[in-house]
């Protein structure tokens, strides 16, 4: 397994900023507060689960059309 | 020398090309509606979320920072790769998050003030929960810009990203100035600024103006300093004025923003500063002119040919016009005249319309086929066409804020012979309906000539019209023909 | 790279050696006129702190050479305007209402002056020329609520209308249905005898024409033609305060909105406000 240290440290940095949006939406007083925790939380999880995902496709081989890096 | 061997990310500088675009057609429809707001009030629909107040913010930072941000981060990650010739520092995560990151800003700051949450500080409205998810953005933004800089192969930096790495710098500076704010809680949107009010507005003007100096100033003024020379093949005009302007621009702009306040709470002095350092602003602004206009000596013909590289040239020449009015419009007895009126709106606009957003074009245009490896752009006609659309809107739209402005002005300060005012406010407001309707009509065809290059865009990727030939040599990994995927 | 100067042929200049992504530079001088433009706004800019307001120090700053100072020119600019407006309106002032009648071009300035007073403090909620809208009383309509003479009107504009001043005019309609002072159904009866009065239905409400005479003849009048002693608003008219709406004739009843009118006597001078009263009077309602 070859993990890049990118993937690592915006992985944990997108946890954690996914949590901290969910605490704001848990105990948010105002719209603005809550929809902005929970579409945190939202971005986190998707945008780790994109990392994810192009960890293994670059694992084998399989970039989508079109991107054109190593 | 090859860059065969430098694989550049040239993936997030597509997706930032994407973004630009996209943003650049909704901040025109949304100014076009305010427009059309101001003409007819009823466009407000009674509706809380579609009122003038609450759509003006999502307008200005459509335009301001999510298109010309976006096309700031495409171009300044594309210039900054190919003149270091190093890849972007940080890993393909990093760039991701910094573009998905900025888009998440811009979103969750339009939803919330048309839920009818700000700051009320003008183009810094958004509250300190959303301050501080950009300032993260930012401060990352330098680590890989800065980060590709210093692993750079070449011996010198070019003029290009001393400008960038001055925007980054300064921007970073006047966001955590002017957002100094006490939240009510961590979980509430509201906070209050550390300054209140005389001091309160300087700090405001002092982010305001230099978010015109050192964002739409020196970001696209870095932008017009790799894509005026490549695409018209030509040295740039002089190495000399460059370091005297960058250096004299970044001094002079900084204590600026006083001009913002004349004849207001602020002490005379601080606006006499203010008023001074716009005036020995002028030949530092037109620095940056003369370089981008006379670079293209010796291949003027080019602007026949390539309507990419007229827009970036005709960006230059408005940039010199609004660098010029601005000092003017700063000089104490003309802003007693040009102050609240609509003649700030179209200075501003033709600086956004005619400076960032035509120079932004020149650059997209210029992308668009190299991003995608087209062998080039689909069509010429329809770029003039939206070349020439275009013009004629930022025309209508300043000289009839020009005619606006300058009417409010006389009419406020008109009076009669007995010495009373000779014109109520709302005459003056009904005299400048006329002018609305033209400005208005200008932003239409703005918008319009933008939807034209949205096709041409479209079909520059998808055609096979543009597609190279298959003989010639290429760099880089496989080439695609869809546009990047996530 | 190493530096490798060359020679443009079409401009005769030498580059600086370096090269990026293709990119060259001219080692060209700077342009002398913008040499001589720029350091001449330098001088210009020293001059002007010489001469003007400029360098802060601890306590205060150097106020310039001119003594120059935007409060002192304000200051002088105000005093130079009512100087010039202190011919007419000193007599203003000073004379009652029918000697300024009498003098013609004195009665000219004060509906000058009244016009632009008018548009810039009353027009907002009294409309362009008095036509009033929706709660805020039409003054051309000539159904005064406290009367239309000249002293009625300038009393109002002096003081307000439950505005906060201690002479402000004070009335308040009682809260009908909020305070369960009437049912429902009373409410709905006289809102039918109400809609009679103002001349928009004739199937009146015996039931209602009762209540009102219990409950709303003493501001109202017997007939509905108002009191001007107490503010209460004639109903027997054509012209109303609100829409003239069944829907809102029993959202008045049942929940009365008041509207407040602020005291000008201290944001307007004496002369200003009697040129005000003047014009007021003259828009079309006046008595």
């Amino acid at each position: 397994m070859d993990i890049q240290v990118s993937d690592v440290i915006v992985g944990l940095l997108m946890s954690v900023l996914g949590l901290i949006g969910l605490f704001m939406a848990a105990g948010a007083t105002d719209d603005a507060i809550y929809v902005f925790g929970l579409s945190l939380a939202g971005f986190a999880v998707v945008f780790v689960l994109g990392l994810i995902r192009r960890h293994f496709d670059r694992q084998s081989g399989t970039m989508p059309k079109g991107t054109d890096y190593v | 020398m090859s860059d065969a061997a430098i694989q550049y990310n040239e993936d997030v500088v597509k997706k930032f090309v994407i973004a630009a675009i996209f943003w650049a057609v909704v901040a025109f429809l949304v100014g076009v509606v305010l427009a059309g707001q101001l003409a007819w009030p009823v466009a407000n629909l009674g509706l809380p979320f579609t009122n003038f107040g609450r759509l003006r913010p999502v307008h200005t930072s459509a335009a301001i920072f999510a298109f010309g941000g976006s096309a700031l981060f495409a171009t300044s990650f594309y210039i900054v790769q190919r003149t270091c010739r190093a890849r972007l520092f940080g890993g393909e995560a990093l760039a991701n998050f910094i573009f998905w990151g900025y888009q998440f800003f811009i979103v969750m700051a339009a939803l919330s003030y048309v839920m009818g949450f700000s700051q009320g500080q003008e183009y810094a409205e958004p509250e300190w929960h959303l301050d501080l998810f950009l300032t993260l953005i930012w401060v990352l933004y330098g680590v890989v810009f800065i980060g590709t800089v210093l692993m750079r192969k070449e011996p010198h930096i070019y003029v290009a990203n001393w400008f960038f790495i001055a925007m980054i710098l300064t921007i970073a500076v006047l966001h955590l100035g002017n957002n100094s704010a006490m939240p009510v809680s961590l979980f509430t949107a509201k906070s209050y600024n550390v300054a209140s009010g005389v001091q309160n507005a300087m700090i405001q003007w002092w982010y305001g103006h230099n978010a015109v100096g050192f964002f739409l100033t020196a970001g696209f003024l870095g932008m017009m300093y790799y894509f005026i020379p490549k695409a018209s093949g030509r040295p740039i005009y002089s190495y000399r004025i460059s370091i005297v302007h960058f250096w004299s621009l970044v001094f002079m702009y900084i204590w600026a923003g006083p001009h913002h306040l004349h004849y207001t709470a602020l002490p005379d002095w601080t606006q006499t500063l203010g008023m001074a350092f716009s005036i020995m602003l002028w030949m530092p602004s037109w620095g940056g002119m003369i370089n981008g206009i006379m670079t293209l000596s010796g291949a003027w013909d080019k602007l026949r040919t390539d309507a990419g590289l007229r827009f970036s040239v005709t960006a230059v020449g408005f940039y010199g016009m609004s660098t010029f009015e601005g000092p003017v419009m700063s000089i104490r007895g003309v802003n007693a005249l040009s102050h609240y009126t609509d003649w700030g709106i179209g200075h501003v606009h033709s600086g956004a319309l005619g400076w960032v957003a035509f120079i932004s074009f020149g650059a997209l245009y210029y992308l668009v086929p190299v991003l995608w490896k087209r062998e080039r752009l689909y069509s010429q006609k329809l770029a003039a066409w939206h070349f020439w659309i275009a013009t004629l809107g930022i025309v209508l739209y300043i000289t009839s804020m020009w005619v606006a402005g300058i009417m409010q002005g006389l009419m406020w300060r008109a009076y009669d012979q007995f010495g009373f005012l000779q014109y109520s406010f709302s005459e003056s407001v009904m005299a400048v309906h006329p002018y609305y309707v033209i400005r208005f009509t200008g932003g239409v065809f703005f918008l319009l000539g933008s939807l034209i290059m949205v096709y041409n865009m479209i079909q520059t990727v998808r055609s096979p019209t543009t597609a190279r030939p298959a003989a010639e040599p290429q760099t880089g990994l496989p080439i695609g023909t869809a546009m990047a995927g996530a | 790279m190493p530096t490798k100067i060359e020679k443009d042929s079409i401009s005769g200049q030498l580059t600086t050696g370096h090269e990026w992504d293709g990119i060259k530079e001219l080692n060209r001088p700077l342009p002398k006129w913008w040499v001589y433009i720029f350091v001449a706004t330098v001088i210009w800019s020293g001059v002007y702190f010489v001469l003007y307001p400029s360098i802060p120090g601890i306590s205060g700053y150097f106020h310039g050479l001119l003594g120059y100072s935007t409060r002192d020119t304000v200051e002088a600019d105000v005093a130079a305007v009512v100087k010039q407006r202190s011919v007419y309106m000193d007599r203003i002032a000073a004379l009652p209402y029918d000697a300024i009648r009498r003098d013609r071009q004195l009665l000219a300035v004060a509906e000058t002056a009244g016009r632009i007073v008018f548009a810039d403090n009353c027009q907002p909620c009294h409309g362009a020329g008095g036509g009033g809208s929706p709660g805020f009383p039409a003054l051309a309509a000539g159904n005064w609520l406290w009367g239309g003479k000249l002293a009625d009107i300038e009393t109002s504009i002096v003081f307000g209308i439950r505005g906060g001043h201690d002479n402000a005019r004070q009335s308040a309609m009682p809260r009908f249905g909020v305070d369960a002072m009437l049912k429902p159904d009373e409410i709905q009866a006289v809102a039918d005898h109400v809609m009679v009065l103002y001349g928009k239905s004739t199937v009146g409400s015996p039931a209602g024409a009762k209540i009102f005479a219990e409950n709303c003849v003493a501001c109202h009048g017997d007939a509905g033609q108002g009191n001007r002693e107490v503010g209460g608003p004639r109903l027997a008219s054509r012209t109303h305060l609100n829409a003239d709406d069944r829907a809102t004739v029993v959202g008045q009843i049942a929940n009365p909105r008041m509207g407040v009118m602020p005291h000008w006597n201290t944001r307007l001078d004496q002369a200003t406000i009697k040129s005000l009263t003047l014009y007021v009077h003259a828009l079309g309602g006046g008595e």
